[in-house]
């Protein structure tokens, strides 16, 4: 059976209000930032009149010409000994390894003339297999950061104290401490152990140490290791293998974009996706919608206190028994029937795993587990993560201590940020702010490094040596892929000095390099070479063996009117890095918004409570109250369909800096025309509120949901989305989906036909004829003629984590233009990944009576539980481009090659080619974002530091130009050169362009949902990959013939 | 080319030097030629014949081995030194090595004993050089080198032209108005001034002022755009330089290969400036003292951090060294890519072919206008200015691109696609005939702008 849903975006679409219609029939949404431009105090104070307009105009065009004459003088300054390695103009890259405390991955750098522009997951070495995430891709930028410390920093904002005398004072202080401890993140590294160790024999008083170690996160997985300890004997967090799995059961764990390792089971998630009779069934009982929750095949709403009771509901269902209570909601039960009669097929082949952090509801999920015998199939105990090993408890003593003056004598901070992610973060503060010795390592001056007495900064991570075990038998190593920019010190050299057994040697240290060549021989990596080549090793480890003990589980589920969900946000994550630009600026997933927080609810009830729903540029959100325990807060409520009825959802790791600490440029609030906006108390303005404060302790940890009363608020706020910008016009068939059951069948027609459009025949009657009887267009010739390039985009296998955006934005230089401009649809990303929420209400694509049929006023409910489509949109690269046609002046043309060219020099800036786009890819300059003010703290590329992140080979466009995907030509010319150059036989010039031609996107993928290519060569992925059924094209009818071919989304 | 007659004359004298050297030598070893091709390829960028450099002058060193009593040795010692080192048997070794500052000789395993041999007499057979004539042929500039500028004497006539023409026209109408008075005697006439007298005129005939007015316009129109296009900012354009570098001595003179400063032109999209280390594999013992250029390689020196006064084995002593900073010659505009291995790898091209032949260029380097680049040998004669996209375009117009005879797989396999399309394969050839780099996508935009 066909599956032909209606699709919709956003509440206005499927409203269709007013505000959505006039915004939809036109390209560039209404000039008022003009208006305001003209009314600008400041502008209207000026006396020119229309003569001295003149007058600086005739001056201005005299002085560009006289300019023009001279060309300027262009430095080159060569190396004075150049680097064996080094070529200028050709990119080096290096193996390495991305640890920040949350995400680990293996990853490749690649360096331009030795400054690291651009990272991409290593897919040949390391347990990630090449997954990433927005964040670790873009984590280059903060290398570049003008705000990271340069220097030490003393207490009083001395911002480059003597590292010396500030050694000198450490060790003193530790010489005569009674009591120090070392506060830092999850510590994975062999060498940074062995240094703490050292540290901790140095500074010991009758054989006991005076050093104790406290680690700690700011988010916690506590629950996971406690249940495992009492199942098994062991605080562990084992391996999850998701490629294993045919039937994966998620309550509540996001754990494609943010829960544990999610980079790696994205990947693991993909290979099991594939639409066959192997794809794995996945269910999901969440509140909020998550990115996981968009893929599942079945998802349920719950409530977070619900938690409990699906689990029991589940164990039960597939034959276990718990006096945990299982009653659970009707909506919830149906979802959860298929769920166990999916887990009763496959058996150990399934994979149960829950998101909360508490420990009853971990025990339940090893209990079903357990009793499906997952453990040694989808589980490996023996294998366990070594990450996120936050001691709560512990923590929250030293915590507490601190507060009340009783902390350590000297405290050493590997970077931890407690001030922010604690609950009594402003008393901490204070309290930190009286240890006699307080040290950290922090790379900023941040919340709790700031009342530091010194700072001593550690080098950014593509800057340092460091090592990792983030599993018992994986080991890795980080390699250097830049000296350090600034007077920064690796945290490892810096412990070993304080423990005295190193010596600081600046910049030429290999400290931290003997330190890890040391660890690595000792954990039996003998090849240190092939060590760093690889980036990874396997360590020999003994296989234990896990006996699973049940334990008694008593659920304390505490269900409230309103409850909240703390969800962290697969851009922002914890708020560590809050201050990049470009994850601030990636379209949440789900609700495409950037540069905010906001309350998450359920459009339905949102209208119960008297909130608005639609929004648009000029229209804001309404505001709510939450209040929890006492505390309150105030955040725009956003729409949002497949939120769980009485339950709110927001996000941590927002509210950065509210003591207007320097974390980076991007981590506030700018204004309309640049420059930040600052609060009552001449603060700079945080980007929304931080709700760790909001979380509450049970058993010693901390839980992400919590019970609260919700009101409305006075007040309307203006929120920069991006979901209703560049919308289709209602158009059918750009989204397709089946279910895996009719493709199986494998009848096309059925579930991907051929477009076919009415015509009158010689006898003057209505007939359908095939799309390609209506050309108008000789066709461009790039059949079958040297290359054509294509890509292929499966909507099964695409999971819509962004990370193909931060890539494309890495890659080809797109200038990030703060929230007041994407508020106006202004938004520059090449690439967009469109989120369509599918109703439940059908209609069906092709066949007229019931298309006309449809209303969205009759889609009941649709924004209650809707199904969702995540799609990547780019140019399509038509053969018939409605862009070229239109283009006055021949900027933009199509190659021999089957690309759209987009020539800016050439462009004047008329922008009909966008008008003329009917997918709404390209993207116009309005200002010169390397220079206009109004960007100076939102574009990287204003300051000399930020822009060392360009990438060289493509230009830095300038105002009043168009510009969108060119499929990354500058790969393509840069692959077309290798086989040019190093090409044996025909063959192989095809081999190497298969294997070294990929996009920015295609690579970032995790799924590998992208595939690119030379269509023309028979033997491509590109090629074989658009041949399948599935393969259709996004507007086939309008007759643009792309050289993007998308995949039909099949469900489970 | 232009040589001057003080560099004749040492040219000269060194080809009747090479001769009698030739004819000495060719009499006593005759494995002189092998020996100097080794010599050259292997040994030269660090040794010496009569000096010693970053590594000891060779000349004499067999005998120096003698003296030391292992004469059989420095066999072994140039074919593989760290293991005669490691081994311990040669005490001279040791000494060599610690003398140069524990500097590593490359070990050269691929070196036959007869080979090593033929190196070392070489060595010795070489006579040493008289200083007094070692610096006539580096450093001398041509003052005397003229340029005519036939342009310059054209120009003057046309004005001369032109102011005639009007004399002419002028003094026509002055008789033409003193007729028109005498023969009707109207003396208002001669109150009209040219202005009003042509406004009369122009009345009279206004169809055809019109025609002629509106073909002027559009002609003037066309004739400034077109000439504004061909200005070249760029031509003839020579910055000034920290070091004023003379190619003509490095590549002409000392026939230095472009690719061996220049390294980076065959691997990637900038030919590459030569990093000071490679300056001073030469200057560690040019040092140019008592010469012209000897300022000048004290700059080399300055950026290197070299110090000259511990001897060319040991000068990295002192500081970290400066990178010197030029003044770029050719600049692109941001917005265009090229790639300098494309050309000169895919396309085969020669660096003179776009640069001229730097072996004649006296003073530093500049761009080069088309009239000259027309003259360099096996050159497409084109007409647009250098660097401007007009040069490019018409150059990917008319280069043809060999394809079909195996040497580049790569087209081979484009070649055979385009033919499968007969009547594209036949639009591409109808213009000219040929397939040229145009035709491969030369002329495409995205094949240097993005």
């Amino acid at each position: 059976m066909e599956v032909t849903k209606k699709y919709w975006k956003g509440i206005e679409e499927l409203n269709q209000t007013p505000e959505f219609k006039q915004l939809r029939d036109s390209e560039f949404p209404n000039q008022h930032a003009v208006e305001q431009f003209l009314v600008d105090n400041q502008l209207a104070e000026s006396s020119s009149d229309r003569r001295d307009f003149l007058k600086f105009l005739g001056f201005s065009v005299a002085a560009a010409t006289l300019a023009a004459c001279e060309a300027p003088v262009t430095k080159a300054v060569p190396y004075v000994n150049k680097p064996e390695d080094v070529t200028p103009g050709v990119a080096t890259w290096y193996a390495s390894t991305y640890y920040d405390g949350l995400s680990y991955a293996s990853i490749l750098v690649k360096t331009r003339e030795a400054r690291p522009i651009f990272i991409k997951g290593n897919k040949d070495f390391g347990f990630t297999m090449g997954g990433t995430n927005p964040q670790i891709i873009a984590s280059v930028l903060g290398l570049y950061d003008g705000e990271r410390l340069n220097g030490v920093y003393a207490k009083g904002g001395n911002k480059n104290f003597p590292v010396d005398e500030a050694d000198a004072a450490i060790i003193s202080s530790l010489k005569s401490a009674r009591e120090i401890v070392v506060l830092s993140p999850t510590v994975i590294s062999p060498s940074m152990n062995t240094a703490i160790s050292t540290l901790a024999s140095v500074y010991s008083v009758n054989g006991s140490s005076k050093v104790k170690v406290v680690q700690y996160d700011g988010i916690s997985y506590g629950a996971i290791r406690k249940a495992n300890e009492q199942n098994f004997g062991a605080a562990i967090i084992p391996s999850y293998d998701f490629s294993k799995a045919k039937t994966i059961v998620s309550v509540g764990a996001d754990f494609l974009s943010t829960w544990l390792l999610s980079n790696e089971y994205a990947v693991q998630y993909g290979l099991n996706r594939v639409p066959s009779n192997e794809m794995s069934k996945h269910y999901q009982f969440e509140s909020i919608m998550s990115i996981t929750g968009s893929n599942a095949d079945g998802r349920a709403q719950i409530k977070p206190s619900e938690t409990a009771n699906v689990l029991a509901y589940i164990l039960k269902g597939v034959g276990g028994a718990t006096t945990v209570s299982s009653n659970i909601p009707k909506s919830a039960k149906s979802i959860a029937d298929k769920a166990i009669s999916s887990l009763k097929l496959s058996r150990n082949e399934s994979l149960v795993v829950c998101g909360s952090n508490n420990e009853a509801e971990q025990l339940l999920t090893n209990a079903i587990n357990n009793h499906l015998k997952t453990y040694g199939t989808t589980i490996d105990l023996s294998n366990d993560v070594k990450l996120y090993h936050t001691n709560d408890k512990e923590a929250t003593q030293l915590f507490d201590k601190i507060i009340s003056g009783k902390g350590p004598d000297v405290l050493i901070n590997l970077g931890a940020n407690p001030v922010y992610t604690s609950a009594n973060g402003e008393k901490l503060r204070k309290g930190l702010n009286q240890i006699k010795m307080y040290v950290s390592t922090a790379r900023y001056a941040d919340e709790s490094s700031s009342v530091a007495n010194f700072i001593v900064p550690d080098h950014h991570q593509l800057e340092s040596w460091n090592d990792y075990q983030p599993k018992s038998n994986h080991y890795a190593v980080a390699q250097p892929t830049i000296r350090p920019l600034g007077n920064t010190f690796s945290a490892l050299e810096s412990i070993l000095v304080w423990a005295g057994s190193a010596v600081r040697n600046g910049k030429d240290s290999t400290v931290a390099y003997d330190a890890i060549k040391a660890s690595a021989s000792s954990l039996g990596c003998l090849d240190f070479a092939m060590l760093t080549h690889n980036s990874c090793c396997t360590l020999n480890t003994s296989e234990k063996s896990y006996a699973y003990k049940p334990a008694s589980i008593s659920a304390t589920t505490k269900s409230g009117e309103w409850e909240v969900v703390f969800y962290q946000k697969t851009a922002i994550r914890n708020g560590a890095m809050s201050n990049n630009p470009w994850l601030q600026e990636l379209p949440d997933p789900i609700s495409k918004v950037t540069w905010d927080n906001y309350i998450t609810m359920n459009p339905l009830q949102m209208d119960k409570m008297g909130l608005v729903t639609t929004f648009d540029q000029e229209h804001g959100l309404n505001l709510a109250c939450v209040t929890v325990n006492g505390q309150k807060l105030t955040l725009p409520v956003y729409p949002q369909p497949g939120q769980a009825f009485n339950t709110v959802g927001i996000a941590l790791g927002y509210g950065r800096g509210a003591n207007g600490e320097a974390i980076g440029r991007g981590a506030y609030q700018t204004k309309e025309y640049g420059g930040y906006d600052l609060n009552e108390q001449g603060n700079k303005k945080t980007i929304g509120v931080n709700v760790f404060p909001f979380i509450s302790f049970v058993n010693d940890l901390p839980a992400y949901s919590v019970n609260a009363t919700v009101a409305k608020v006075e007040g309307e706020y203006l929120i920069a989305a991006t979901q209703i910008h560049h919308t289709v016009m209602g158009r059918d068939s750009i989204v397709r989906e089946t279910t895996l059951a009719t493709f199986i069948k494998g009848d096309k027609e059925s579930f991907n036909p051929a477009h076919k459009l009415q015509r009158l025949n010689e006898h003057g009657h209505h007939e359908e004829a095939e799309l390609k009887e209506f050309d108008l267009w000789n066709a461009h010739p790039v059949d079958k003629v040297g290359h054509r390039w294509g890509m292929t985009i499966d909507l099964t296998s695409c999971i819509g984590c962004g990370s193909c955006l931060v890539a494309c934005q890495a890659e080809n230089n797109v200038p990030v233009v703060g929230k007041d401009e994407v508020r106006r649809g202004r938004e520059m990303h090449w690439l967009r990944i469109d989120r369509y929420y599918a109703s439940d209400q059908e209609s069906s694509i092709g066949k007229k009576a019931n298309k006309d049929d449809f209303s969205y006023s009759k889609a009941e409910n649709a924004a209650d539980n809707p199904a969702v489509v995540h799609m990547p949109l780019m140019c399509q690269h038509c053969n018939h481009a409605p862009c070229e046609t239109v283009c006055p002046v021949a900027a933009t043309t199509h190659s021999n090659e089957g690309l759209n060219q987009m020539t800016y020099n050439r462009c004047i800036g008329t922008r009909y080619c966008a008008n003329n786009c009917p997918y709404k890819v390209r993207r116009f300059n309005w200002f010169n974002y390397p220079s206009y003010k109004k960007f100076s703290e939102v574009n990287p590329a204003q300051d000399d530091l930020g822009r060392m992140v360009l990438n060289p080979d493509v230009t830095v466009r300038t105002r009043g130009v168009m510009e969108k995907c060119s499929f990354c030509v500058q790969r393509i010319q840069a692959t077309k050169l290798i086989a040019k150059k190093e090409s044996t036989s025909a063959e192989n010039a095809k081999e190497i362009i298969e294997e070294k031609f990929n996009t920015a996107c295609s690579e970032a993928c995790p799924t590998n949902a992208i595939i690119v290519g030379d269509w023309n060569d028979d033997g491509s992925a590109v090629k074989a990959s658009s041949n399948e059924d599935r393969a259709y094209q996004a507007l086939e009818e309008v007759g643009v013939k792309p050289n993007v071919w998308y995949k039909v989304k099949v469900r489970n | 080319m232009k040589i001057s007659n003080i560099q004749q004359v040492t040219m000269a004298n060194n080809l009747k030097l090479l001769v009698l050297l030739c004819v000495l030598f060719f009499v006593k070893h005759t494995s002189f030629a092998q020996g100097e091709g080794l010599f050259k390829s292997k040994c030269s960028s660090c040794h010496q014949i009569h000096k010693n450099g970053t590594g000891p002058m060779l000349n004499g060193a067999r005998q120096r081995w003698v003296d030391a009593g292992e004469g059989e040795l420095i066999i072994k010692w140039v074919q593989n030194n760290a293991a005669l080192r490691a081994s311990g048997a040669s005490k001279r070794a040791a000494a060599v090595f610690k003398e140069y500052g524990g500097s590593q000789m490359t070990v050269f395993s691929d070196l036959t004993d007869d080979q090593v041999n033929q190196i070392l007499d070489y060595a010795d057979a070489q006579p040493k050089e008289d200083p007094s004539k070692a610096g006539t042929n580096v450093g001398s500039q041509d003052p005397n080198a003229t340029q005519t500028n036939e342009d310059g004497g054209l120009g003057i006539m046309w004005i001369i032209l032109a102011v005639l023409f009007i004399i002419v026209i002028l003094s026509v109408g002055g008789v033409r108005r003193q007729l028109k008075v005498a023969s009707t005697g109207d003396e208002s006439y001669n109150q009209l001034t040219y202005w009003d007298e042509f406004k009369t005129i122009a009345w009279k005939y206004r169809g055809i002022t019109g025609i002629v007015g509106l073909v002027l316009t559009i002609t003037i129109l066309v004739v400034v755009f077109k000439s504004l296009y061909s200005i070249n900012v760029m031509q003839n354009y020579q910055p000034s330089q920290p070091i004023a570098f003379p190619h003509e001595t490095h590549a002409g003179i000392n026939g230095i290969d472009c690719k061996y400063c220049h390294n980076s032109v065959t691997k990637s999209k900038h030919a590459g400036l030569p990093t000071v280390n490679v300056c001073m594999n030469c200057h560690k013992q040019i040092n140019g003292e008592g010469k012209p250029f000897a300022g000048e390689v004290k700059k080399i020196y300055a950026a290197a951090g070299w110090d000259p006064s511990f001897g060319p084995a040991g000068g990295y002593r002192n500081t970290k060294g400066k990178p010197l900073v030029w003044n770029k010659v050719h600049v692109l505009p941001d917005h265009v890519y090229f790639n300098h291995s494309q050309h000169v790898v895919v396309g085969g091209i020669d660096c003179k072919q776009c640069h001229g032949d730097m072996k004649q260029m006296k003073e530093t380097a500049k761009v080069l206008p088309i009239e000259e680049l027309n003259k360099v040998e096996g050159n497409i004669k084109l007409s647009k200015a250098t660097l401007t996209m007009g040069w490019c375009i018409e150059c990917h117009g008319a280069k043809e691109v060999t394809i079909g005879d195996g040497k580049n797989a790569y087209y081979d396999e484009i070649h055979s696609r385009l033919k499968k399309n007969k009547t594209l394969y036949k639009q591409y050839l109808a213009n000219d005939g040929k397939l040229t780099a145009n035709e491969l996508g030369g002329w495409e935009c995205a094949k240097c702008h993005y």
